[in-house]
């Protein structure tokens, strides 16, 4: 029977030589602030686009760092990217251009892409010049992703793609969505069969994007619509009718990443000055919360460490995402409840502070929400 | 090398997990107040398990593993006090013959000693105290000792001990020697902490599996899935802010500040864990786990006490923001500090 030791990561020291990639993106940013060619910002990994920084990194070498250097990428190991994203993060860096294309998109081309995919794609990929979307909620799929309904029927050489994604983030920027459609009618005793992962051209004829505006009125998310629109063969995403298989092993890189705990770092890096100054008095709760950020550090290293090792910490993920999410909210609520009531519009952690109440609405529930996860550890201690 | 080997023997582990197993089938049901098992002690004693890194050239790593297996079992033992603290404060002050078991005592100014671990039980006291001249090591023996019997809210054996300091042969040390001394009671805790948590959750699960309402078993209730899903997180994270501060005691060249950072970090998430581990695993246990009869008490009870000892959850916290304050990093570079010369 699985147990609490399918939550647990072997702890990892890092080498010399990741401590020393660590401290040239430390460099990197710091050259970045002194020229002010970026402005921190909470939330930099879904709401700060900046193709041109994306393009700084590339040049640099941080962005599709894993993809093989026959491919255009540089050969990296997993944990090469794990410090580097980490370190970009903390720093809130404006990394969205590439973000999703880096984290998802070039693993699964590399695994699931025919050649063709990963002559194409990846050199655009590993120097910013191209970005993907995700394609897999629907209006009436979101946590149960089975549900999907978007449908691709066979027509002459490829496919005829109709249906509706929702909360599809950054498809009005994107080039491309990798879509998660059902290519077989749903058989109810088999669920999880009959869909394919599709590579759609969001230039296409018959794709539509309208936008979603955020409760805080910005726009990253949209409504997809396909109306027939053509697919051909070649952009089939790894087997049909393997969409699910596919999908759902790949979820350990999207949740256990340093995106699930440093989100509003930055709210802490403000109230540190702010106590450093002597406006505020620091407490407890503010240590409280820097052991928790650094546990997470910690324990999504040991997850990026199995990772790297072809290992599958699932489970050990899906802790980091609730714990990491739900600290982003407690750092949310900590640094809300010391705004004092005369800081004004101008005042830095007023600003930084509402965006990020704003925000962490969606901190629980983005790539699988805290209770989806809650049952997938119930179910490692066997509990279902 | 990026991975740290920090395994341990896993014949070593069947090992403790057997003595463990083999003295828990046989023992008799404890009460409200512990004592040291002797025969337990002896059994670990005559196998070279009661000094590991202090005589057994073992280091932290097997210590770590021997205290988890000792909490799980709920065995009664000074196993960090003898061999963690006792015989490292021996070793540092070079002081006394060394041999039999000890517990450990802080000194400050008095000759009385407050909460002292399984003090009836050992043959001394290693006394790390401070007086005119500044902090000493001093060994004493139990004829030097006047114990008053005392016990924790989990019952183990906390003493009050009024030692003849006088004819003490002490020896100087450092004042870091304290601050580390705290470090390592305060590791000790978190792994014995986190070796509770885990018997209290898998104990948990159990009875949820077995235990029927409603005509189903209580596993099959979201509600109470999430009860053991939030606790078992919590329990991953603690283990892996634990093992992250061991690891780095056990391997050579780690900074006093280091080792502060990582036992802190450890303690503070531990403590957090602990409170809804304890929570949590007795609201699913519902009102069975409330008694003295059912054994999910031998977990919860001492998970509580060990929390508070050495440094506080707290205190931890509070050292934390000082940390912070009175640096010169940020948040993130304290979290993830990198060797000099590597810094920007």
């Amino acid at each position: 029977m699985p147990g609490l030791d399918s939550l647990h990561v072997a702890p990892l020291r890092e080498s010399q030589q990741l401590q020393a990639l660590r401290g040239e993106v430390r460099a990197f940013i710091a050259e970045e602030l002194r020229n002010g060619s970026f402005r921190p910002a909470i939330d930099s990994w879904m709401t700060s686009w900046d193709s041109d920084f994306s393009r700084r990194l590339a040049k640099r070498g941080w962005v599709g760092m894993t993809i093989p250097t026959e491919y255009g990428g540089h050969g990296g190991s997993f944990l090469d990217r794990f410090v580097v994203t980490e370190e970009l993060l903390a720093a809130g860096a404006p990394v969205t251009a590439h973000w999703f294309s880096d984290r998802q998109v070039a693993p699964s081309l590399l695994r699931f892409g025919t050649e063709m995919h990963k002559r194409d794609f990846l050199p655009r990929i590993a120097n910013a010049d191209i970005a993907f979307a995700i394609g897999m909620s629907e209006p009436d799929a979101g946590s149960d992703l089975a549900s999907v309904q978007t449908k691709a029927v066979r027509a002459a050489d490829g496919w005829r793609v109709t249906g509706t994604k929702i909360w599809t983030s950054h498809a009005h920027r994107a080039d491309y969505a990798i879509c998660l459609v059902r290519t077989s009618p749903l058989d109810v005793t088999h669920r999880h069969s009959g869909l394919s992962q599709l590579i759609i051209d969001l230039h296409a004829e018959g794709v539509t994007v309208r936008p979603i505006l955020s409760l805080n009125g910005e726009h990253h998310f949209n409504e997809v619509h396909f109306d027939s629109v053509h697919v051909p063969d070649s952009m089939v995403l790894g087997q049909v009718g393997e969409g699910w298989h596919q999908v759902t092993s790949e979820l350990g890189y999207e949740r256990s990443g340093p995106e699930r705990f440093l989100s509003v770092l930055l709210l802490l890096e403000d109230l540190l000055a702010a106590f450093r100054a002597g406006e505020l008095s620091p407490d407890g709760q503010f240590g409280h919360l820097f052991a928790r950020i650094t546990a997470l550090h910690h324990m999504s290293l040991g997850v990026a460490g199995a990772l790297a090792n072809h290992g599958s910490p699932d489970a050990a993920a899906g802790v980091v995402k609730h714990l990491g999410t739900l600290t982003e909210a407690d750092i949310t609520e900590y640094a809300a409840n010391l705004l004092e009531p005369q800081a004004g519009d101008e005042d830095v952690r007023r600003v930084s502070v509402e965006r990020a109440l704003l925000s962490r609405p969606s901190f629980t529930l983005r790539g699988g929400t805290n209770e989806i996860l809650r049952g997938v550890i119930a179910r490692e201690l066997g509990l279902r | 090398m990026s991975v740290q080997d920090l395994s341990v023997d896993p014949e070593l582990v069947g090992l403790f997990n057997r003595v463990m197993g083999d003295w828990r089938a046989s023992r008799t049901e404890p009460g409200v107040k512990l004592e040291a098992d002797p025969a337990l002690w002896g059994t670990l004693d005559e196998l070279g398990l009661t000094r590991l890194t202090t005589e057994a050239d073992a280091t932290w790593l097997e210590a770590a593993a021997l205290l988890r297996a000792a909490a799980k079992a709920a065995a009664p033992l000074p196993l960090a006090e003898n061999d963690l603290l006792g015989h490292w404060l021996l070793a540092i002050g070079d002081t006394g013959d060394r041999e039999g078991t000890r517990t450990v005592a802080l000194l400050e100014g008095s000759n009385e000693a407050a909460r002292v671990p399984w003090a009836r039980f050992v043959d001394g006291v290693v006394v790390l105290g401070r007086d005119d001249e500044g902090w000493y090591v001093a060994d004493a023996p139990a004829r030097h000792l006047s114990i008053r019997p005392a016990w924790d809210l989990a019952g183990q054996p906390r003493d009050t001990v009024i030692i003849d300091t006088f004819s003490l042969q002490r020896t100087r040390v450092d004042e870091s020697v304290v601050a580390e001394y705290r470090l390592r009671g305060a590791l000790a805790r978190s792994i014995q902490m986190v070796g509770a948590m885990e018997q209290a959750i898998e104990m948990s699960a159990e009875f949820a599996r077995d235990r029927y309402q409603f005509g189903r078993p209580l596993a099959k209730f979201q509600a109470v899935q999430h009860l053991l899903a939030d606790a078992a997180c919590e329990c991953a994270l603690a283990r892996a802010a634990t093992e992250s501060a061991v690891g780095l005691i056990a391997s050579p060249g780690h900074t006093s500040d280091e080792l502060a950072l990582r036992v802190l970090v450890a303690k503070s998430v531990t403590g957090h864990a602990v409170s809804a581990v304890v929570r949590k695993t007795h609201q699913v246990h519902g009102a069975i786990g409330t008694t003295l009869e059912y054994p999910l008490h031998e977990f919860t009870k001492p998970a509580l006490a060990w929390s508070s000892e050495f440094i506080s959850v707290s205190q931890a916290n509070h050292q934390l923001a000082q940390r912070l304050l009175t640096g010169n990093t940020s948040v993130w570079t304290a979290a993830v500090p990198l060797p000099a010369g590597d810094r920007e």
